[in-house]
């Protein structure tokens, strides 16, 4: 960290273009005085309140459906050349099209987001689906459950470790793909921000601006470690995490 | 519950066609109250046969009859105790051994109180009491043999199907094992108290300790090779093993499955 700021420092000295790449100092300054007056933190609220929407979303969406694909061949066969076909399809490349549908607003951002964080927990719900194990299945079978309550009692449970870390990964990806949204189909929010001020010729609180993605993704991230040590107890490491 | 298998087959059926006969005329019946251990080689049929009596298996040929009628498919009169405990690592001990009552139909029409007084009873009776809290991946091997115990008995099935229930186990927790699994099928009470018991074991000494009579079995294709009797005085004990009757018994099986051994390593 420290060697970092020191090569930055150094950058910035040599390239003495405070609008190229300001010093470590004036992004500091620029950090702290957006955070006193509060920018900071209602733009930051305003996307991560945008990725939760856009996570639940993507939620219902891929867990019902990766469920119901795991649990039937045919099903899967059916859905899966569409699943396929769209995952390679980054969420960027929907945001002209949004434009249009969407127009600049809350709904473009979330649209992407959703859009992109439903691939992982989806593929994760398939494969969690598929290693569950038959011996719990079959136990369940024995004392007499139906096949609904072996959903509920044992394949939901079974799947929810790797559901928690599927999540994860969607909001590593939809985390990376707001920002973008932002940029040109949002009108407040921190992508919205960052092009704000390159427009304004403000590099240090662009700057600023950038960091706080990173702060707020390591964030999110770090939430839902801890919502995974709650739910999942007797997951493997859940009790290092705790 | 009596179970009764007559000419049992079972062939399994590989995605690519192949066939393994895994079982073939079997024949066996189990008394009400009996207690029955089947030994044999490794892949003689012996778990094959107790899935097709818990329903999970279908013969290919033969019936299998429980109190007359046929076996159609799992059901809470014959639980089943897994050879690898098949515990449900989300749940606590108390949570797994209260599983059956809470989501099966054998807990229908019972209070979550009684459910919990149910559970309590179960887990004081394998001597778990103080581990109620934990989870399974907290536990040594022989406690939770003990809850895959509990968990069986919690919901009192007529029959119990237990696949090598102790082959994890250390000698000396094996032993203990042997001697509770006696007392909770109520060896010291009346013979009409007694639950049907078929139990799976590698180890002739347990068989013959535990059983009323000893199924051996022999591979390719596992047939049964000799229904043993054993008719030692119950309540059975530490001076049971060391009674001459009981070294005979034992004695007379090892030859049986030695002799297989023996043909199966010189062919
Ligand atoms: N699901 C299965 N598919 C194919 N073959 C099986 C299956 N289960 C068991 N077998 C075969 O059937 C035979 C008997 O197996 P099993 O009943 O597990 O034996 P044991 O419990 O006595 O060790 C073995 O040859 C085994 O490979
Ligand atoms: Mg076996």
């Amino acid at each position: 960290m420290a060697a970092f700021a020191l090569i930055w420092w150094a950058a910035s000295v040599l390239t003495d273009n405070p609008l190229l790449l300001p010093s470590p100092q004036a992004v500091s300054a620029a950090f702290a005085g957006l955070a006193l007056d509060g920018e900071l933190f209602t733009q930051s609220a305003l996307s991560v309140v945008r990725l939760l929407a856009a996570l639940l979303i993507a939620f219902a969406i891929a867990a019902p459906l990766g469920l119901a694909m795991g649990m039937s061949k045919r099903f899967e066969e059916f859905v899966d050349p569409v699943v396929e076909l769209l995952r390679p399809i980054s969420g960027i490349a929907w945001i002209p099209l949004g434009l249009f549908i969407f127009g600049v607003g809350q709904s473009l951002p979330i649209f992407i987001m959703a859009y992109t964080a439903t691939f992982p927990v989806l593929i994760g719900t398939v494969s969690g689906v598929k290693s569950v194990d038959r011996k719990l299945v079959r136990a369940a079978e024995t004392m007499g459950l139906s096949q609904s309550a072996i959903v509920a009692r044992v394949v939901v449970p079974s799947i929810l470790p790797a559901l928690l870390v599927s999540l994860r990964l969607g909001v590593a990806s939809a985390w990376t793909a707001v920002i973008a949204a932002e940029l040109v189909g949002a009108p407040n929010g921190l992508g919205y921000a960052i092009s704000w001020y390159r427009e304004m010729l403000v590099t240090p609180k662009m700057i600023a601006f950038i960091a706080m993605v990173g702060v707020c993704g390591y964030f999110c991230d770090l939430a839902l470690r801890l919502l995974a040590a709650r739910l999942t107890p007797w997951a493997p490491g859940a009790e290092a995490r705790r | 519950m009596t179970i009764d298998l007559q000419s049992v087959r079972k062939e399994f059926v590989a995605r690519d066609g192949a066939r393994t006969p895994a079982v073939e005329d079997v024949s066996l019946t189990l008394g009400e109250g009996e207690f029955v251990v089947i030994v044999g080689p490794s892949g003689c049929g012996k778990t094959t046969v107790l899935n097709m009596i818990a329903g999970l298996e279908r013969p290919t040929a033969g019936a299998i009859l429980a109190d007359g009628r046929p076996v159609t498919g799992p059901g809470v009169d014959r639980g089943v105790m897994f050879q690898d405990y098949a515990l449900f690592p989300w749940r606590t001990v108390a949570e797994n051994v209260a599983f059956p009552l809470r989501f099966g139909p054998a807990g229908a029409g019972l209070s979550g109180a009684a459910i919990g007084d149910r559970v309590d009873a179960t887990l004081t009776l394998v001597g778990l009491a103080a581990a109620r809290d934990k989870y399974p991946h907290q536990l040594s091997g022989g406690m939770r043999q003990r809850v895959a115990l509990a968990r069986l008995l919690s919901y009192e099935p007529k029959v119990l199907l237990m696949d090598e229930p102790l082959a994890a186990l250390d000698a000396q927790t094996r032993t203990i094992l042997q001697d509770e699994l006696l007392r909770i099928w109520g060896q010291d009470g009346p013979a009409a108290s007694r639950r049907t018991v078929l139990f799976i074991t590698h180890a002739i000494d347990e068989a013959v300790f535990l059983a009323d009579r000893v199924v051996v079995m022999s591979s390719h294709p596992g047939r049964v090779r000799e229904i043993v009797p054993v008719d030692l005085p119950r309540p059975r004990n530490d001076a049971t093993r060391a009674d001459p009757d009981f070294q005979r018994i034992a004695q007379h099986i090892w030859s049986l499955i030695k002799n297989e051994a023996y043909r199966a390593a010189t062919s």
